[in-house]
């Protein structure tokens, strides 16, 4: 998780960095271009050949039959996208994946917000609080589902224990393989922690508001949810854009919870794209197929970026 | 005396600030948030240090004793140990690569100036769009064709180009604010480029750098999904993927995988302990930038 979000930390920022990029001017000095190109050769090559190449093989392979082992393959034209966007399997999975990645976005930044404000409200003892809250997300989303696998075991697991000892046999459940409850037992765990990242962008942004502007509201009498509304909120306005963006783009990957937990069942229930597509990949030996997958998930992962991006700045222009 | 004193007063103006009723409600709940989420980590822990049966038979229960028993059956009766030494040599080539290209390729897009610049930069940028999963599979197969799979190599070799985006966006960033004049300066001292990147440009890049290995270090001992994929049954894995075999294969050994997982936290809080200043420092600049 801490990997996806600080990778990404970046694209939502992209755009404004790129357009703020002032002009580039050539140094006087040196022997040519040639040799500063030469700086950039060695990430460049591990860049192509490790990204850029074969995410365009993915789109040539998502047109073929191949397995995944054999050496020789079929083409067979847009035959898998017809059959992905037919396959029910495959719409449940992004169904989920619309459920745990967006569901997970919106609740993951309230709370990280929530926090955020709790934190900016100290003025004693921040930086040991700022540090207690971040402890939590040092732990793996693997480690974590883990632990919870485990702890929302039928027999041994510690929530049922609690619920038999408390009296509630009824409230009993086995979570991860009953097919109504289990994608929402998973969000759940996924939204089980006080944001980490999230909540330090936000708490940043937070103390970068001008005390000016907040005094200024309080004098002329806004009570405390009307200076968060009519002052606060919209200057934390770009926070929300990056924060939300990159919950997004960490949503639409949603794996490690769903493999740990569940491995997509009980049948295919629980399902991810991410998980449809390492799944049928790799498990099924429909390598080219889980190739048009990933060719769908790419294409969905770019279209809401932008379209996210697009809404949540025309907020903070009007805002 | 003045200058010292001027620059503390503030500081101790803001100690003298009363503690208000508001202020150790909002700390007892902050607190106890805390406490609620990692409470599964301390179940783990406290279930670390019992047998099977006890945590079967009472899973509410506490430890009677502390003993290491498990600590020391994971290590005798697994891989555990290849597995943490994999995990740590993925971790650091990772980072030290990623240190030694990464910076550089960025002062080179950013001097090199005009349209390969910027093609350059949105290249690379590009790849922040891209999941994994777009490329895993052919990844996979390359891999295969040159003997490479299942080496951790390829896991280091598959990270390294991954995190390449987010590097050069964050480096690309920071060059710009250097002026110039600096580099030429050295150039006309008769240093090359070479030189000069690496004695005056690479140090003043010390700030980005610290948030770069820190916030990299801790993703890739977290990671889990790169080395499931390029790592198979002939090699111990990483932390990770082995509590995730041992998950599959020994049914009967909660008390291990707890173990197991309290082990593989260790290590992150002690990454994150040393370097939260620069950690801290470096996700809000770029935040607020942002």
């Amino acid at each position: 998780m801490t990997d996806v979000i600080d990778r990404d930390a970046a694209a939502a920022r992209t755009v404004e960095v790129a357009s703020a990029a002032p002009p580039r001017r050539r140094p006087r000095f040196g022997r040519g271009r040639l040799a500063t190109l030469a700086f950039v050769v060695p990430a460049l090559g591990v860049y192509l050949l490790m990204v850029i190449l074969p995410s365009l093989q993915s789109l040539q392979l998502s047109l073929t039959n191949w397995d995944g082992i054999s050496g020789a393959y079929d083409y067979i034209g847009l035959k898998n996208y017809q059959e992905i966007l037919g396959s029910g399997r495959f719409w449940n999975a992004v169904k989920n994946t619309l459920i745990l990645g967006l569901g997970s976005a919106v609740i993951i930044n309230v709370v990280s917000l929530v926090v955020a404000l709790m934190l900016d409200r100290l003025t004693h003892l921040q930086g040991l609080f700022r540090t207690l809250v971040y402890l939590p997300s040092l732990v793996s989303a693997f480690i974590m589902a883990t632990i919870w696998k485990y702890v929302l075991n039928y027999n041994f697991g510690i929530a049922n224990t609690a619920l038999r000892d408390l009296g509630l046999p009824t409230w009993v459940r086995d979570w991860l393989g009953d097919s109504s409850i289990v994608v929402w037992v998973i969000l759940f765990i996924i939204c089980f922690t006080l944001g980490g990242n999230t909540t330090l962008i936000y708490l940043a942004n937070l103390q970068s508001v001008p005390q000016e502007l907040v005094e200024a509201a309080r004098i002329d009498g806004a009570g405390g949810a009307k200076v968060f509304w009519n002052v606060t909120w919209p200057m934390i306005a770009g926070a929300v854009t990056v924060n939300m963006t990159l919950a997004m783009i960490a949503g639409w990957v949603i794996f490690d919870q769903v493999l740990v937990l569940t491995s997509g069942g009980p049948g295919f229930v629980s399902e991810t794209m991410a998980f449809f597509i390492y799944k049928v990949g790799f498990g099924e030996y429909r390598a080219g197929f889980g190739s048009a997958a990933a060719v769908v998930l790419f294409i969905v992962v770019i279209a809401s970026t932008v379209l996210a991006n697009a809404y949540l700045r025309k907020r903070e222009i009007q805002a | 005396m003045t200058a010292t004193e001027a620059m503390v007063l503030p500081k101790r103006r803001r100690e003298r600030r009363k503690w208000t009723a508001g202020e150790i409600v909002v700390m007892i709940v902050l607190g106890l948030l805390v406490l609620a989420v990692a409470s599964p980590v301390i179940y783990a822990l406290l279930n670390s240090f019992r047998s099977y049966a006890e945590i079967t038979k009472d899973p509410m229960g506490l430890p009677t004793a502390f003993t290491f028993d498990n600590y020391v059956a994971l290590f005798q009766r697994t891989d555990y140990a290849q597995a943490v030494l994999n995990t740590v040599i993925i971790t650091v080539s990772t980072v030290v690569l990623l240190v030694a290209v990464v910076p550089m390729a960025a002062y080179g897009i950013e001097r090199v100036g005009g349209r390969t610049s910027r093609f350059l930069y949105v290249l690379f940028i590009a790849g922040l769009m891209i999941p994994f999963q777009v490329r895993m599979i052919p990844l996979v197969k390359g891999f295969n064709e040159v003997g490479l799979y299942s080496t951790l190599t390829a896991v280091i070799l598959v990270h390294l180009g991954g995190a390449a985006s987010f590097g050069i966006l964050l480096y690309c960033s920071f060059i710009k604010g250097i002026p110039i004049e600096v580099e030429e300066a050295a150039h006309v001292d008769g240093a090359g480029r070479f030189r000069t990147f690496w004695s005056i440009v690479f140090p003043m890049l010390l700030p980005v750098t610290s948030a770069f290995v820190i916030i990299q270090a801790l993703g890739l001992w977290n990671d889990f999904f790169v080395p499931l994929v390029f790592l198979d049954s002939s090699s111990a894995g990483t932390i990770n993927v082995a509590i995730n075999r041992m998950v599959g294969l020994l049914t009967s050994q909660w008390q291990l995988i707890y173990t197991g997982a309290i082990l593989a936290i260790i290590p992150s809080i002690a990454i994150f302990g040393a370097f939260q200043r620069y950690f801290i420092k470096g996700m809000s600049v770029g935040a607020v930038k942002g």
